[in-house]
């Protein structure tokens, strides 16, 4: 009997086979591991409070942009890693907005982008600075939020100071250019937040140098009644006034003007609450007409806007500027982490000081950072006109001509 | 329970919180923590003049404003450390309070007219501090932050909850000394007197208007130290927070809920509200629910049934429930 041993020769051909079938299967985490992980955005908003709707309007804006970054692949230097919005409610109160940032790094977030009004804003920031946490400022407006030296916290858009000298300066234009009509304004202002204050004093100082008659008066958020005030009005009689209220308040001021017949040479406002607002301009189509207001506002050239104004716009959402600031900031976010190509906290806010981001929606130009402001954000100005708000100034953004002094 | 067994009760408890920053390790617990004492002190500040003094105030923010106000501007425009800036904080509170209150008692106003009063005062400091140039008017102060940890202490500014846990619970422990102080001494029962009926009280020859004079001055003071706590904190302050109705309503629901009258009373008050809030808010999130201030409403609806049911506070709770079994043990 003879015995048939068996020999295993490997071959170059089976070899080459087993390779490639053991290649095959170490590889196949790696083909898991492109699915990678998410990467956590703490979005911090006043969702509920007397800031409710500013801060709902905020969070559609992200939350939009976080679902169109994830629909387009993800951070694609990250592996495609889709972003994970973690919802915080600051309740229109900077200790509660403080606390969400709390929860936020314990849940992991490698970045926060809110808190819409200058007040949680610093309080948010300030916490997320102890955890080095980047922290992109969608709306908040006093300069502060920028000037304490914090190198954690970004804000996209204007603050008050560009956004004031700006008004002041396209008012003066234009009513040069319209030979000078106006000596007297009257500025009628919230005084219930920061906001409204600390905009009318800028305002004042700013008019008043340029030799305008300035008179104030303010009112409390919210407010119900504006008859009194507008009996001010009547009684002072100023060429122009300028609301500086959130938006309940400036739409009750200028329709009580119009019932009670006050009309100025304009109503003009520098980041009035509704003085550009869809929503005021869909409900009271002639209480609105011919207001001016400089505020913040999309690049109306840009497509990118105007796809996500329809966005808003089927979603039964007003294309108000928190919706465009928000989503600005939060696409501003992802483009630092697809240049850092990480999510961790550090490299973003490197990313971010570095970033020259110009495929964004707003008309800012290229991101230019310094001291945490980004230095080409600017205001535009805007007029109600018939059915549309149009683009007045600059130039180079402008969609129609100013209609000043408005007509009788 | 016996005077003994409630002082080792009241060292262990406070031993207890000692310890806490051990246990609690995760930010917003002690976050959490911290804004408990803090609403604890502030509804102590208001138990002191509405429980114990039935003095019921609608308006407690006036004193909270004026302390973080006066804490704030000291620092930002004077250049004063904040440890300096303490005292006159407090005084300023207590000024306020002496003035309203002699407004107020010296023309015997009681009841409904005087948490009017209070609230009209609450809101014309609110229009003042919009006004004027030292409180930067409606822009607000912004303290500068303190990025030194060397300076921590110095500076009142702490790079961890952990040293602002230890302020706010030193505060506490000020607040319930008080209470207790005001419970057992001569002058507590005067103003329980006062509260009682203040005609039968100025008939035993009790100085009404003396006694709640004392009552808002030490209610002021502990009310505006929760106002420099506040600033120290969040280094922030304006009108709107100061002396808008937020703070006036924080500073009243936590005893009502608590306990009015009681030394415990505010601080449970906090520990309840504060923990009802956060299990809303953790329900409605493990439910899955996105839907802003549901938790709110949940919130609400189970205040309301607490005052419903519960009209003496959570106090007058426990208190009933030990009231059988010591009348069991006697029997």
């Amino acid at each position: 009997m003879t015995e048939k041993r068996k020999t295993y020769q490997i071959t170059r051909r089976g070899f080459v086979a087993g390779s490639a079938a053991a290649a095959g299967i170490v590889g196949f985490p790696g083909v898991l591991r492109a699915q990678a992980a998410p990467v956590k955005i703490g979005l911090v908003h006043p969702v509920t409070g007397f800031l409710q709707f500013n801060g709902t309007q905020c969070r559609f804006g992200a939350v939009e942009a976080i679902k169109e970054i994830n629909a387009s692949g993800g951070i694609k230097s990250l592996g495609g890693a889709q972003l994970e919005a973690v919802l915080g409610d600051a309740q229109s109160k900077p200790e509660i907005g403080a606390s969400e940032v709390e929860k936020f790094n314990e849940a992991g977030v490698s970045c926060i982008v809110g808190a819409y009004a200058s007040g949680i804003s610093m309080s948010t920031t300030q916490v997320a600075a102890k955890y080095g946490i980047p922290h992109v400022v969608d709306v908040g407006v006093t300069d502060k939020i920028v000037e304490r030296g914090l190198d954690n916290v970004f804000r996209f858009g204007p603050g008050y100071g560009v956004i004031t000298k700006v008004g002041v300066e396209r008012f003066i234009a234009m009513n040069d250019a319209a030979g000078k009509p106006v000596k007297s304004i009257m500025i009628v202002h919230e005084d219930s937040t920061p906001f409204g204050g600390g905009t009318a004093a800028l305002l004042e100082e700013g008019l008043t140098a340029a030799g305008f008659s300035v008179t104030k008066v303010g009112h409390p958020t919210p407010h119900r009644d504006f008859s009194n005030i507008v009996l001010q009005i009547k009684s002072a009689n100023p060429d122009v006034v300028i609301p500086s209220s959130y938006p309940n308040e400036y739409e009750l001021l200028v329709r009580t003007m119009q019932q009670q017949r006050v009309q100025p040479k304009g109503i003009y406002s520098v980041l009035g609450g509704s003085g550009s607002s869809y929503k005021f301009l869909a409900e009271y189509p002639e209480a609105c007409q011919y207001i001016m207001d400089c505020n913040h506002w999309y690049n109306p050239k840009s497509a990118g806007a105007m796809a996500l104004r329809k966005i808003s716009e089927a979603a039964g959402v007003h294309f108000t500027y928190e919706v465009f600031l928000a989503y600005s900031a939060v696409k501003l976010v992802a483009d630092a982490m697809e240049q850092a190509a990480s999510a961790d906290r550090k490299k973003i806010i490197d990313a971010l000081a570095a970033s020259n981001w110009s495929d964004h929606i707003m008309p800012y130009g290229p991101t230019k950072f310094v001291n945490g402001q980004n230095q080409g954000a600017q205001p535009l100005n805007l007029q109600y006109q018939g059915q549309e708000i149009e683009v007045i100034a600059p130039a180079d953004y402008a969609t129609s001509k100013a209609v000043f002094p408005r007509p009788a | 329970m016996r005077a003994g067994q409630r002082t080792a009760v009241a060292l262990g408890a406070l031993a207890a919180m000692l310890a806490m920053p051990l246990v609690v390790t995760s930010g917003f617990w002690m976050d959490f923590l911290i804004l408990t004492l803090f609403v604890g002190v502030l509804g102590q500040g208001w138990n002191i003049l509405g429980g114990y003094g039935g003095q019921l105030s609608f308006g407690h923010a006036v004193f909270f404003g004026t302390g973080a106000y006066v804490q704030a501007i000291l620092q930002t425009q004077y250049g004063w450390n904040p440890w300096l800036a303490i005292t006159p904080a407090v005084l300023a509170g207590v000024l306020v309070g002496a003035f309203i209150g002699y407004l107020s008692f010296r023309y015997g106003l009681r009841g409904s007219y005087f948490a009017l009063i209070t609230l009209a005062f609450a809101e014309a400091f609110r229009v003042l501090a919009t006004s004027i140039e030292i409180t930067e008017g409606g822009q607000g102060i912004y303290l500068r932050l303190n990025r030194d940890p060397d300076q921590a202490i110095t500076m009142l500014q702490f790079a961890s909850g952990v040293g602002y846990y230890y302020m706010i619970l030193a505060l506490t422990v000020v607040a319930l000394l008080v209470a207790w102080w005001i419970e057992h001494s001569r002058f507590g029962a005067q103003l329980m007197a006062v509260r009682e009926n203040e005609d039968a009280a100025e008939a035993l020859g009790i100085d009404a208007f003396a006694v709640k004079m004392r009552a808002i001055c030490i209610s002021a003071a502990l009310t505006a130290s929760a106002g420099v706590f506040y600033v120290q904190k969040f280094l922030l302050m304006d009108p709107f927070i100061a002396f808008g109705p937020g703070k006036s309503v924080e500073a009243l629901v936590a005893p009502i809920i608590g306990g009015m009258g009681t030394i415990f009373g505010p601080l449970l008050g906090s520990i309840v509200l504060h923990g009802v809030g956060e299990l809303t808010k953790a329900l409605t999130a493990a439910a899955g629910i996105d839907h802003p201030g549901l938790d709110l409403v949940i919130y609400g609806i189970l205040l309301v049934l607490m005052l419903a049911f519960l009209p003496s506070g959570l106090m007058g709770l426990l208190r009933r429930r030990a009231r059988p079994a010591r009348s069991a043990e006697h029997a």
